[in-house]
């Protein structure tokens, strides 16, 4: 039981950090990335195969999420100077592409075999049970830590300037600003952050396979964001806690209603999360918590 | 040999690119006319294909009729998604559209994939003998799909160029607020649009389940390429959607001869950052920089 509730936990620390990432491209510049999924891959990716060839973990994983980072930057300076639809449909491409990439370089991934056997985090010196807790303090001081450098980061001038992107571009331009550089660092930022998340997946389940990098994982962030209000950080970890609460009892549903096949649950699960997104936008643009005015649209 | 690998390619590349033009259309047109990539297109069209498996194996129905069928249930689904959903959200950003049309694939193929699962369908067609040129092979079957996607591409021209409608519809692509002003009736336009938009996908993902097979990920797969096509043709304009849609197709149907066609949603990809970064208004229409 301890264990299941230090997964569950563990879980959501791993769900708020992509979250975070993809609350300052949307909730806080106005960026729409629908390739949250690629960026994740990049990290459990990069992280992975870097271990595999002998980095430590401690090195890899923020490798991981530099190479998240740095894998935005290009998708930035193409799409950011266009309108904000074109960056939506590029990173969609972009995660399709990663996972193709994925799939067919055997090479360097395996490709559909996957690779098994990551190292853990903690478990040279911990041993699995509490080296599932000392990862989750862990996780918890990496989240304190990224939320407390958001809020500076917001409150900062370029927070600022980000803001004033995301309300009014226009206004932003002719003040002087170079509107789509600070975008592209915000993109980088925010993607650098799922693939942080990504990396830490990775090595907590200890096994990468491109299934895991479908499309839907980018939409549970967004909903997990959506349904925060995108623009706080109680709505971001509230979102993510009723995410995985979601997801995790869903699980349960087929005990309830029985003679429901797994493709039918993966469904009602996929029609729910569409649902939800439908429904957020619709009646509650702000979120449960948000305020109305505030980046919502 | 290569001559005749590359003419079959280019056929090929044609017929899947007459066919792909009619979701095209319905992209660059909501794209154009309600101002947001519609990423629900997709999955429209793979109704679409299930709605013909269903009709002809469930209710035994001609193929025909099938098609029929799909082409108007298509229209239904996507007018009730307009009448729920965009309706609402017309006079916000074009943001929250956009993000609530991936809950609506989302919706429509998690429906299709809780009643059919996720085997593979065929639309079975009468196997016919293709015409052989020295190699050079014409399937009757694809000279049957094209002349369909043309034809209903051509009745689109006709409707947006030589009806009052399709001036109207015109007109809100143009300025909405000014079409409103002058006494035009948004809603109405938008009614014929959505519904336009769900014939084209119903059809389109009908003949593309013929040409392949059907599968529950069909429309969503095809959705960057249609994107990437509008794009490149310049959205907002429907002959562009038509170009850019031939283009794609031939090119990716000739590239795949050498990477393999699982390669097809990568090269898709980069083709649509190239034409980004040279010529991001696309080859017939305006820029859409950030206004």
């Amino acid at each position: 039981m301890e264990l299941y509730v230090s997964a569950i936990a563990i879980w959501v620390l791993i769900y708020t950090l992509m979250a975070t990432g993809l609350a300052l491209q949307y909730g806080f510049t106005g960026l729409i990335n629908f390739g949250v999924v690629g960026f994740v891959a990049i990290g459990a990716y990069g992280s992975g195969i870097l271990s595999q060839h002998g980095v430590p973990v401690w090195l890899s994983i923020p490798a991981g999420a530099a190479l998240a980072g740095l894998a935005a930057y290009p998708l930035g300076r193409v799409t950011l100077r266009l309108g904000g639809d074109y960056l939506a449909i590029v990173t969609l491409g972009f995660s399709e592409t990663v996972r193709i990439f994925i799939i067919k370089e055997e090479w360097l991934t395996r490709g559909t075999h996957g690779m098994p056997g990551l190292p853990r985090i903690f478990e040279d010196w911990a041993g699995r049970s509490s080296g599932d807790l000392t990862l989750l303090v862990l996780l918890v001081a990496v989240n304190v830590v990224i939320f407390l450098l958001m809020r500076g980061l917001i409150r900062s001038p370029f927070g600022r300037i980000l803001a004033a992107v995301r309300d009014n571009e226009v206004a932003a331009k002719a003040l002087g600003k170079d509107t789509a550089s600070f975008k592209t660092r915000a993109l980088m930022i925010g993607s650098a952050l799922c693939g942080l998340g990504g990396a830490f997946q990775a090595h907590y389940i200890t096994f990468i396979g491109p299934e895991q990098y479908v499309p839907l994982m980018t939409f549970y962030v967004w909903i997990a964001i959506m349904i925060g209000g995108a623009v706080s950080i109680r709505g971001i970890v509230v979102g993510t806690v009723i995410l995985i609460g979601f997801l995790e009892g869903s699980r349960f549903l087929r005990d309830v209603f029985g003679g429901i096949s797994e493709v039918q649950l993966a469904s009602v699960r996929f029609w729910l999360i569409g649902m939800a997104l439908i429904c957020t936008v619709l009646y509650r643009p702000q979120g449960l918590f948000g305020e109305r005015t505030k980046g919502t649209n | 040999m290569i001559w005749v690998d590359l003419a079959n390619a280019t056929i090929n590349g044609i017929v899947i690119g007459l066919l792909l033009a009619l979701p095209a259309l319905a992209v660059t047109l909501v794209f154009g006319i309600a101002r947001f990539p519609n990423a629900a297109t997709g999955d429209f069209m793979t109704f679409g294909a299930y709605t013909v498996v269903a009709a002809k194996s469930l209710l035994a129905l001609p193929l025909a009729i099938g098609v029929a069928m799909a082409c108007a249930l298509t229209a239904l689904l996507s007018l009730f998604f307009y009448w729920w959903v965009f309706r609402a959200l017309v006079r916000r950003s074009p943001v929250a559209s956009l993000i609530v049309s991936i809950g609506i694939a989302l919706v429509v193929r998690s429906t299709i994939t809780f009643f059919a699962g996720q085997s593979q369908y065929t639309i079975e067609v009468p196997l016919v003998r293709a015409w052989n040129f020295d190699g050079v092979r014409i399937v009757p079957t694809d000279l049957y799909i094209a002349g369909v996607a043309v034809t209903a591409l051509v009745l689109t021209f006709c409707l947006l160029h030589l009806t009052p409608l399709g001036r109207r519809m015109r007109a809100v692509a143009d300025n909405m607020e000014l079409a409103r002003a002058s006494g035009i009736n948004v809603g109405r336009v938008m009614i014929t649009l959505f519904a336009i938009v769900g014939f084209y996908c119903g059809l389109g993902g009908v003949l593309i389940g013929i040409k392949a097979v059907v599968l529950p990920e069909l429309g969503w797969e095809l959705l960057l390429l249609l994107f990437a096509a509008v794009i490149l043709g310049g959205i907002g304009s429907p002959l562009g959607a038509i170009i850019g849609m031939l283009v794609f197709s031939v090119s990716q149907e000739i590239a795949s001869l050498w990477v393999g066609a699982s390669y097809k949603i990568v090269f898709a990809f980069f083709l649509l950052l190239g034409v980004l970064l040279l010529r991001p208004q696309g080859i017939l229409g305006k820029v859409r920089a950030v206004r």
